[in-house]
This record gives structure tokens, C-alpha cells and sequence, in this order.
């Protein structure tokens, strides 16, 4: 046993599966505890806000301030100003007055607006420019004359008793807040959903939910097929001709057709994240039992199998002491497979809207089914669907690798 | 000779049996759950009060058409005649569309979009693993993981980046559609234009997921035939490398027609909900919005279509390998 | 004395395992067969007669490594050859391998005449297929295969039969020398003699010019073969006729094989080698005295330490063994036994 998980952790692919997952996991447990909370809690109004840190508008205007005179802060505001819908807007103004924009570089902002500078005129008419559109450039002047200017924002309070407003304060183009001294800072490194809930917080739960609707659909498939594969191939005759006929039809009849089937029919109050995993687990059992059963079989009449029967050894002790360790690192291979093709089946079930109920825990389908429904894919929110999509690709390609890394130690014609 | 009849018998017995099964399940397993559909229907019809005429008359025809008042047995025989007549009922969703005619506008494209795919995928899979079969040491190294990564990629999680990559930010393909939105289907050189570059991201995003798995699989059968008795014996008649490559890889190859038999039906699942990311206009997605729209009997139809479609791609690779592979015949043989 | 067809001399190879460890498998083995002679290996399971035959053929792929020695065919020394040339010119025509394993030898997809095209056109390319199926229709009829294996395929072939088609390709060539490893073990007795009766016709016929035969089944040996040489653990022990191994023989391991065996007849099939306790020393490294010491009932402490010779003794010193002890002394303890 002990030389076995030593030769199992040689095998550099079962150690770096074996890594992620742990990794994974532990992510799962430390996360929640520094970051407490409940994940499908909306914080946000809007829907899909960009990953980044926002800071509280309202607390910072409150917060005392330093001032600091960044020799290029005008530049950097003025980078931010300049959309590049407007960059591309300020050439075509060039084009439209006939100004060669010849070696421009719409990036270079200095570039760029030294050219606008030297041939902008509010009063040009090009021709065929709507006058809304002549609005639009006379505004994008304008803002870019306020950047250079001592401009101060000044923050009034209306009085309740007057009406009139009263000034409490003013912000100048030099005046910093401490982040720290700003009392709501809130770091949100994968943004929110189409909700408004914390993606990440959300993720790292549903990850958990997704790996225990595996575990539990493997639990369940590696149950059911290792119970038909001994009995199958242990008993043999009659009782092996009833499951493999089950077995093999049951093999064809695709299992997500029936998990389509079973999902749709039980309808989406009895539909828990439990009743899926069981669900799955009941419809994926056949490769289990098919490869159990083949081992079974060959292990039946090795000679310390037999020497078990002549004891008089009942079936149970002949099971558990003579063939299951036999074939507990298949088992164990088969259940690994399993768990990953049950968080699978859970993401493609809640994709075709048939996954758990939505109201208690996230999981990776129903942030994957949210996502698209919501069209984050097509309004650039890649934050939303693209960590999940890495997420279970990354548990299942964990697990994968883990099994690659058991097959070769165990199949040694497999060996490198 | 006999060997082959031996092995077609038993596989067409088996294809009738494994569709009777199917049948029977679709009609039973919906019947047996707590929140049954079909009960859920004739329950819709009693309250009628509540609902529209409108509605309370698709629900009756379908109570008529499929006998839901009627014993269990009754209400099988009628769905059996049914399906011979090749009615499946009508849409709830779609009143008066016929089930029917619904599928079969969809299940050309779904035919057309994924056997090319999954067949392309097992290709190229099979070609990549037999090379690192036999390069091993760095192509291997580098090939196998990449594979193993590849195939762990979700269907819709690979159709989602292509879709991303290629249709929003690069604007090189079509967005989604099987073919684009303002056309009418016809023969014009510019529908099939359309088309055709509609169906280029559903099918790469099929192919790159299948190619993953069928390369890691051929890897290991392919090394596992290269240790064969008669790849050593071979050599030691001098013949050459290159020649014993040949062999090994028909032999691996074989196999993996059967092992892609045994595959399409999870190959299948991945593809459709591919087909949904899309709107490509084939069963996935008509399923998606047959839940949607809680349209029952076409949630039904849809399933047994591609239980359907999956067990005779099945019973044809069976076949086609029963031909390709002698040791097939030298088994029935021997059984 | 007859023409040497096969010279091996010295002869060392090894195992490099995937722990990168040495196993020196065939460690300084020397021999010789002359034209129209049968030459009979005989050991223990692991003594390196399998690894024996394997390098022999001049032909190397891992894990199996050639270290040192000579391998002389009828004059042509082969083992400094290019690999590719020895695959072009010498195997199949100078020197064939008849595998331990045939129930797996041939391509169980490949019909039998297309492996003879592949085999046959590695040395004449530009041979055509009328041509080979009627050589190969002749030769097998010849040695008492019907016409019809050709078209077959490898898995439509009986055990035996698969033995037979086996050795009918690997001498199609008519190889000067032919390396049988165990052809017969693993077959029921009928198949045996088939087999066994095939490679003395092969013999008679003028098929090959010589034959070395593996087993472990020593009156088979006694019956095919006309020397016979024990080897244990990577080295030759013994060598003799075979009438004076089975009945006379001097090394205390050959002796302790005998002795488990009754007098043998024709077809009996063998018991098995394991009538000595103990088992064979680890090849990785190999002891550096006596590497039958362990378990020899008659060794003295020298022997674990000291390197032992090969001895000659008999009529044109024709018989070798190696062992610290004279034959007369040996003969004197044998018998007090």
C-alpha cells in the first residue's frame, strides 16, 4: 500500500492533477473564511461591473486630502478623456476639412491633440457635417480646453429650511485621498455578474457546489456500477446475463438524453443541487460496471479466490477480502472519471436550463447559464462566463490528469 | 462467412431491442416523476378557469391526441401508433405547429453540422495521438497535456471562446444563426455563402473539443500495440520501421471505431449544448427552447429523435467495423 | 570437423531498465555451431536464453543494448554492422527468429500472404506478388501447410497452425542459421510434435544450415537437438553432446537439472527446472565469484570470491564446463550421493 502511493506520487502527471486540485480546493475553504459572506448576495444595482477596485464617491469627497502636483496628471486625465471613439471622431474631422492625417497615430495623444489644437476651428463648416455633429466636436473642445485649466468642483449641501444651496467644500485637480482613509474600498478582482453579485465570491462557492454535485454522482455511479459489475461478473449466469442486457442498452441510449429526460420531468421545485447529483449519477453507472464486471471476471478463478470458496468463506467476505482489492485502483480510477463528467453534466443540464433550483447556491452551470442569458459573451463581460469555463476545465483537467497518472502506474504496458 | 452473419444478427437484434428500450423509456420516465409533465397537462386542463380559451385548447388536443385520460397502457399504445404514423404531436410553444415538422426542419442541421465535426475530430484526434505514439520524448511531452487540457475544455465552454475570439472582438465570423438572420433558406449562391461561413465556429468548436480525448485514447492503444509480440517479431525480420508504423496503427485505428460508437452518445450531449451557444438552428437549440417554453412534447420528441439518431450511428459503426476488422470475425468464430 | 556456420564469441549484452539500471543479461557467452547441427540451450526461466536468442540477431532496440563480442555467420562477423544493414542483408536470409510467443506474433489484421510480400521485398524490393504466392505456396506445402493459411488472417489460425505459419515465414528465406525460442511451449502435445517434426524437416530438407533451440524442457532437447549447452544466469555453464549432458553430466547445476528429470523419451514433456532450491542471483549485480555458489550443495568458501574458468576436458576437448572443482573430483562427489 505504502509502495504503491509512492510509486503513484512519482508519476509527475498524477502529482501536477493531484497540485491543481488541491489547490482548487483549498481555494474553496480559505476564501470563504477571509472573505465571508453570502455569495448570491446582489451588492451591486447595474449589471456587470468590470473587475477593478471602486471606491466609495461619497466617502472620498469626505476624506482628508493632501495635495500633490503630478507633473502628469493632465496627461493621464486627459488619456482617459479621449475615448477612442473620439480619437477616431477628431481624424475625421481632419478628413472632412482635408488635412492630411498621413503618420498619425490615433494613440499618440500628444501627437494628436497638438494636431487638433493647431487646426480646430468651431466656426469651419465642413461640408455635409450635420450641425449635431459640429455640437459633438465644439463639446469634445471644450473638454479638452477644461483639462489644462485650474478648474475646482465645488461640493454644495442644500438647506433644508432655505432651499438654497450652501457650499461644504471644494476639490481642486491637486487634491489626493488616501485609499486606506477612504472608509468603503471595495476590491472586486472578477467583477460583478448580471446580478450584481461578487463574481469571484460567487465562483468559489459554486466551484464547492459543482465539485460536491461530482462527488456525489460519482459516489452514486461508482456505487451502482461496482455493486452490478461484482454481482455481474462474480455470480455470473443468469444474474450477469439480466445486468449486462440492462448494462448494454443502457450503455447506447445516450445518458444525457434520459438526464434531459429525468430533469425536465421532476420540474424545478423538487430540483436541488442533490436530486441533480443523483440524478446524473443514476444515468452514468454503465462504463463502471462494464469495467468492474471484465476485472471481476478474471480475478474469479485465481487461485486465492478459489482457496477463499473451498473455506467456505460467504460471498461478502469472498467480495470485500479476495476481488475488491483487486480492483480498487479501477474503482478508483472510474470514480475520479466520474466526478469530472458529473460537473460537466451539471454545467450542460443548467446551459439547457434544467440545472438545480436557482435560489439557494450558485453552481458552475448557472453561472455559465446567467452568463449567456444575460449576453455577457456579446457585451464584452468576459468576466462573467470565461473563469467558470476556466474553472471547470481546470478541476476536470486535475482529475484527468491525476487518472492518466494511476493508469500508468497501474497498466504498466503504458509506461513512458 | 457465417462468422459475419452471425455478427450483423446480433447486432441488428441488438439495435431493434436497444430501440424499443429507448421508446419505452421515453414514454415511461417522464410518467414516473413527481412533477409528471403529462399529469401536469390534464391538471392545466382542469383549471381552466384561469386560463385562456386559447390555451385551455392547445392542452385538450393534446389530451385527445395522446389519450392522457386513458390507462397507462392505453396511452403507450396510442404514443407507439403515433410515432409509426410519425406524429409526435403538436408543439405547445409553437400552436398548431406540428412536432414534426418542427424537427425536421431542425435535424438536417444538426446532422450536417456534427457528424462532419465529430468525424473530423476522431480523424485529426487519432492522427495527433498515433504521432505521439510513435515521436514520443518532446512532441509527446508537450502534445499529451495540450491534448489532455483540450478535451477538458466544456463543448460550449470552447464554442463560447471561439465565439468570442472570432465573432465579437476579431468580427471575422458571424455572430450566431445558420445562416444570416435576413435571408430566406434558398438555393442562391449567396445563401450558401452565408451558410457556410455561419457554420464554421460551431464546427471547429466541435472538433477542438473532440480531438483532445480521441488523441489521448489513440495515444495509449498506439503504445500499447507497439509493445506487440508481432511488432518485435517483424523487426527481426528486417522489415522496416515505417512498414510496422502501418501496422500498428491500423490496429490501433480499429478500435477506436468502435470506441467512437461508444462515445458519440456523450459526444453528442457537448455538441448540442455547442449547437445552443450559436442559435445554430438545429435540435440543441430547439430543445433549449423547448424548455424554455415548458413545450413538452417537443422536449419529448427531441429526445427520442436523438436517442434515435445516436443509436443508428451506433449500430452503423458496429457494422462498418465488423467489416474493417477480421479479428471481429475470427471472435464471432470462436464464440 | 565440420564448416562453423555460427561463431559467437564473447558475447555481452543488457538490459538498460527505466531506472536507467544495467541488467547484464548475456554476459561473455562464446559458442559454435557447424554446418548441419543443432545446438540446444537449456535453464531456468530468467537465465538469459530468451535475451541469448534476442542477441544474436545482430538487431538492437531498447531496451536491449549490445556491449561487446562477435557474432559470425557463415565467415561475416555482424555485430559491428550498421543497424540498417543488418536489417537489409542479414536478418531473414543469414540468420531468423522464430518467437516464444506465436499466438501474437503475426499482425492479427494483415492476411498471411501480405506479411510474406512485406518480409520477402525487404530483400528482393522488386519481387511481384505471382511470384511470392507461388514460392510461398511451395514452401508451405512443402513443409505440410495448406495453400489456403495464405489468405488468411492471423486470427483465423489455430494455436498450432499459427506456430507452423510462424516458422514456414521465418525460413522462407532459407537463413543460414535459425534461433527457435521455446516454438513449442505453450502448445498441446499433438501441435508439438508437428512443430518439432517441421524443424527437423527444415533441417533435412536444407531449409537452414543450422538451428539454435531454446527451452526449458530438457528431454525435448535431448530429442531435437545434437549438442546441448545449460546456460545460468547470463553464462554458459555447461556444453556437451547431448547424450553426455542428459546422461553425464559434470557441472553441479547441470547435474542437479538432470537429476530432476527421468530418462527422458520422445515427446514426455518435461518437468520443469525448478527442482534445484533457490533462486537465480540479481543480474544487476552480478556475484563476483561463482554465480551458482548460493545454491551449489558442494561449494566451498573460494568459490564466492574467486573468478571461475571455463574448463576443457574430453576427446578434442570438446566438452566445457565452469566450476572451481576437476571433473574427477565432482565425479567423486556425485557419487556418493
Amino acid at each position: 500500500m505504502k509502495n504503491t502511493l509512492r510509486q503513484v506520487f512519482h508519476s509527475s502527471k498524477f502529482v501536477v492533477g493531484f497540485v491543481i486540485f488541491v489547490a482548487i480546493l483549498l481555494t474553496m475553504f480559505i476564501y470563504p473564511l477571509v472573505n465571508p459572506g453570502n455569495p448570491l448576495q446582489m451588492i451591486g444595482v447595474g449589471t456587470f461591473a468590470k473587475p477593478g477596485t471602486y471606491v466609495s464617491l461619497y466617502d472620498a469627497t469626505k476624506t482628508n486630502t493632501e495635495t500633490f502636483r503630478l507633473p502628469d496628471a493632465d496627461e493621464k486625465r486627459l488619456v482617459k478623456l479621449l475615448t477612442d471613439a473620439d480619437r477616431v471622431a477628431m481624424v475625421e474631422w481632419f478628413d472632412a476639412m482635408g488635412i492630411s492625417v498621413e503618420g498619425l497615430d490615433i494613440s499618440d495623444t500628444d501627437a494628436l491633440l497638438d494636431m487638433w489644437k493647431a487646426n480646430y476651428d468651431p466656426a469651419a463648416k465642413p461640408k455635409g457635417m450635420t450641425q449635431a455633429k459640429r455640437n459633438f466636436y465644439k463639446r469634445l473642445n471644450n473638454s479638452i480646453a477644461e483639462i489644462g485649466a485650474a478648474e475646482t468642483l465645488i461640493i454644495t449641501e442644500k438647506n433644508e429650511e432655505t432651499g438654497e444651496l450652501e457650499e461644504q467644500g471644494k476639490i481642486t485637480k491637486t487634491d489626493y485621498v488616501n485609499t486606506s482613509a477612504v472608509a468603503n474600498v471595495k476590491t472586486l478582482p472578477l467583477g460583478t455578474d448580471n446580478f450584481g453579485r461578487d463574481v469571484l465570491k460567487e465562483l468559489i462557492s459554486a466551484a464547492g457546489t459543482s465539485l460536491l454535485i461530482g462527488l456525489l454522482a460519482g459516489a452514486v455511479a461508482t456505487l451502482v456500477g461496482l455493486t452490478l459489475g461484482l454481482l455481474s461478473g462474480y455470480v455470473g449466469g443468469v444474474v450477469d446475463d439480466i445486468i449486462m442486457f440492462i448494462t448494454n442498452i443502457f450503455t447506447v441510449i445516450p445518458g444525457f438524453v434520459l438526464l434531459i429526460l429525468i430533469s425536465y420531468s421532476i420540474g424545478q421545485e423538487q430540483r436541488g443541487a442533490t436530486v441533480v447529483a443523483l440524478v446524473i449519477g443514476l444515468t452514468s453507472w454503465t462504463w463502471t460496471t462494464r469495467s468492474v464486471r471484465s476485472q471481476v471476471i478474471s480475478l474469479r478463478n485465481r487461485d486465492h479466490v478459489n482457496l477463499s470458496k473451498l473455506s467456505g468463506h460467504n460471498l461478502v467476505r469472498i467480495i470485500v477480502t479476495d476481488i475488491l482489492p483487486y480492483i480498487a485502483s479501477y474503482v478508483v480510477m472510474a470514480f475520479i472519471l466520474q466526478v469530472s463528467s458529473g460537473i460537466l453534466a451539471e454545467a450542460q443540464l443548467s446551459l439547457l436550463g434544467l440545472g438545480p433550483r436557482t435560489t439557494e447556491v450558485p453552481t458552475l452551470g448557472l453561472m455559465m447559464n446567467w452568463a449567456m442569458l444575460y449576453s455577457a459573451h456579446t457585451n464584452g463581460s468576459w468576466w462573467a462566463y470565461f473563469p467558470v469555463i476556466l474553472t471547470i476545465t481546470l478541476i476536470s483537467f486535475s482529475l484527468n490528469l491525476m487518472n492518466t497518472g494511476l493508469d500508468q502506474v497501474f497498466n504498466p504496458t503504458l509506461r513512458d | 462467412m457465417k462468422g459475419y452473419r452471425k455478427y450483423f444478427g446480433k447486432k441488428i437484434a441488438w439495435f431493434l431491442i436497444t430501440l424499443v428500450a429507448a421508446v419505452i423509456l421515453n414514454f415511461v420516465l417522464p410518467r414516473l416523476m413527481p412533477a409528471d409533465p403529462v399529469s401536469a397537462i390534464t391538471g392545466k386542463m382542469a383549471q381552466g378557469m384561469t386560463d385562456a380559451s386559447a390555451v385551455q385548447e392547445i392542452y385538450k388536443r393534446y389530451e385527445a391526441e395522446f389519450g392522457t385520460n386513458k390507462p397507462m397502457v392505453t396511452q403507450f399504445l396510442i404514443f407507439v401508433k403515433n410515432l409509426f404514423k410519425g406524429d409526435l404531436g403538436t408543439s405547445f410553444s409553437q400552436y398548431p405547429r406540428k412536432v414534426s415538422d418542427i424537427i425536421s426542419s431542425a435535424i438536417g442541421w444538426t446532422i450536417a453540422l456534427q457528424l462532419p465535426a465529430i468525424l473530423v475530430g476522431w480523424l485529426l484526434g487519432n492522427l495527433l495521438g498515433a504521432l505521439a505514439a510513435y515521436i514520443r520524448k518532446g512532441f509527446d511531452k508537450v502534445l499529451l497535456p495540450v491534448s489532455l487540457f483540450l478535451s477538458n475544455v466544456p463543448a460550449f465552454g470552447m464554442a463560447v471562446t471561439l465565439l468570442v475570439l472570432f465573432a465579437v472582438n476579431w468580427k471575422i465570423a458571424p455572430i450566431g444563426g445558420g445562416y444570416a438572420f435576413d435571408m430566406i433558406p434558398n438555393f442562391s449562391w449567396r445563401f450558401i455563402k452565408s451558410v457556410i461561413s455561419h457554420y464554421q465556429l460551431p464546427f471547429w468548436s466541435i472538433v477542438l473539443v473532440s480531438i483532445g480525448g480521441q488523441a489521448v485514447g489513440m495515444r495509449s492503444m498506439s503504445i500499447y500495440e507497439l509493445n506487440a509480440d508481432y511488432v518485435k517479431y517483424a523487426r527481426f525480420l528486417g522489415i522496416k520501421d515505417r512498414k510496422i508504423v502501418g501496422y500498428v496503427f491500423r490496429n490501433a485505428m480499429l478500435p477506436q471505431v468502435t470506441g467512437l460508437a461508444l462515445s458519440i452518445g456523450t459526444m453528442i450531449g457537448g455538441a448540442l449544448v455547442a449547437e445552443i451557444i450559436f442559435s445554430y438552428p438545429g435540435l440543441g437549440s430547439t430543445m433549449y427552447s423547448a424548455v424554455t417554453a415548458a413545450d413538452y412534447p417537443l422536449i419529448s420528441a427531441t429526445t427520442l429523435i436523438i436517442t434515435f439518431m445516436v443509436l443508428v450511428v451506433t449500430f452503423l459503426l458496429d457494422i462498418i467495423y465488423g467489416f474493417i476488422d477480421p479479428r471481429v470475425k475470427a471472435a464471432q468464430f470462436d464464440a | 570437423m565440420g564448416k562453423k556456420i555460427l561463431e559467437v564469441r564473447n558475447l555481452k549484452t543488457k538490459y538498460i531498465t527505466r531506472f536507467h539500471e544495467d541488467v547484464f543479461a548475456v554476459d561473455g557467452v562464446s559458442f559454435d555451431i557447424e554446418e548441419g547441427k543443432s545446438l540446444g540451450v537449456a535453464g531456468e526461466s530468467g537465465c538469459g536464453k530468451s535475451t541469448l536468442a534476442l542477441s544474436m540477431m545482430g538487431y538492437y532496440f531498447p531496451p536491449l543494448h549490445y556491449i561487446s563480442g562477435d557474432i559470425i555467420i557463415d565467415g561475416k562477423n555482424i555485430s559491428g554492422m550498421d543497424p540498417d544493414a543488418v536489417r537489409k542483408n542479414i536478418l531473414g536470409t543469414e540468420i531468423a527468429y522464430i518467437p516464444q510467443a506465436a499466438m501474437n506474433a503475426l499482425n492479427p489484421t494483415q492476411r498471411i500472404i501480405r506479411f510474406v510480400e512485406d518480409v520477402i521485398r525487404v530483400h528482393e524490393p522488386g519481387a511481384s506478388k505471382k511470384d511470392i504466392r507461388e514460392r510461398a505456396t511451395q514452401r508451405f506445402a512443402e513443409l505440410g501447410l495448406p495453400a489456403s493459411v495464405l489468405d488468411k488472417h492471423a486470427v483465423e489460425l489455430s494455436g498450432g497452425m499459427k506456430q507452423r505459419t510462424v516458422i514456414a515465414i521465418s525460413t522462407i528465406l532459407s537463413p543460414k542459421v535459425l534461433i527457435a525460442d521455446e516454438p513449442s511451449s505453450a502448445l498441446d502435445v499433438t501441435s508439438q510434435k508437428m512443430v518439432i517434426k517441421m524443424m527437423r524437416e527444415l533441417m533435412e530438407k536444407g531449409y537452414i544450415k543450422s538451428m539454435l533451440f531454446i527451452t526449458h524442457e530438457l528431454p525435448l532437447l535431448y530429442n531435437v537437438t545434437d549438442d546441448i549447452m545449460v546456460m545460468y544466469a547470463g553464462q554458459i555453464v555447461e556444453k556437451g553432446t547431448a547424450k553426455e549432458m542428459v546422461f553425464d553430466p559434470t557441472h553441479p547445476y547441470s547435474h542437479g537439472l538432470m537429476g530432476s528429470i527421468l530418462v527422458p523419451e520422445e515427446g514426455t514433456r518435461g518437468a520443469k527446472l525448478t527442482a534445484i532450491p533457490g533462486t537465480p542471483p540479481n543480474l544487476k549485480k552480478p556475484p563476483q565469484g561463482c554465480r551458482f555458489a548460493e545454491r551449489c550443495k558442494y561449494a566451498r568458501p573460494e568459490c564466492r570470491y574467486t573468478g571461475i574458468p571455463e574448463r576443457f576436458f574430453g576427446e578434442n576437448d570438446s566438452r566445457m564446463y565452469r566450476c572451481l572443482m576437476g571433473v574427477d573430483e565432482l565425479k567423486e562427489v556425485y557419487s556418493h550421493e
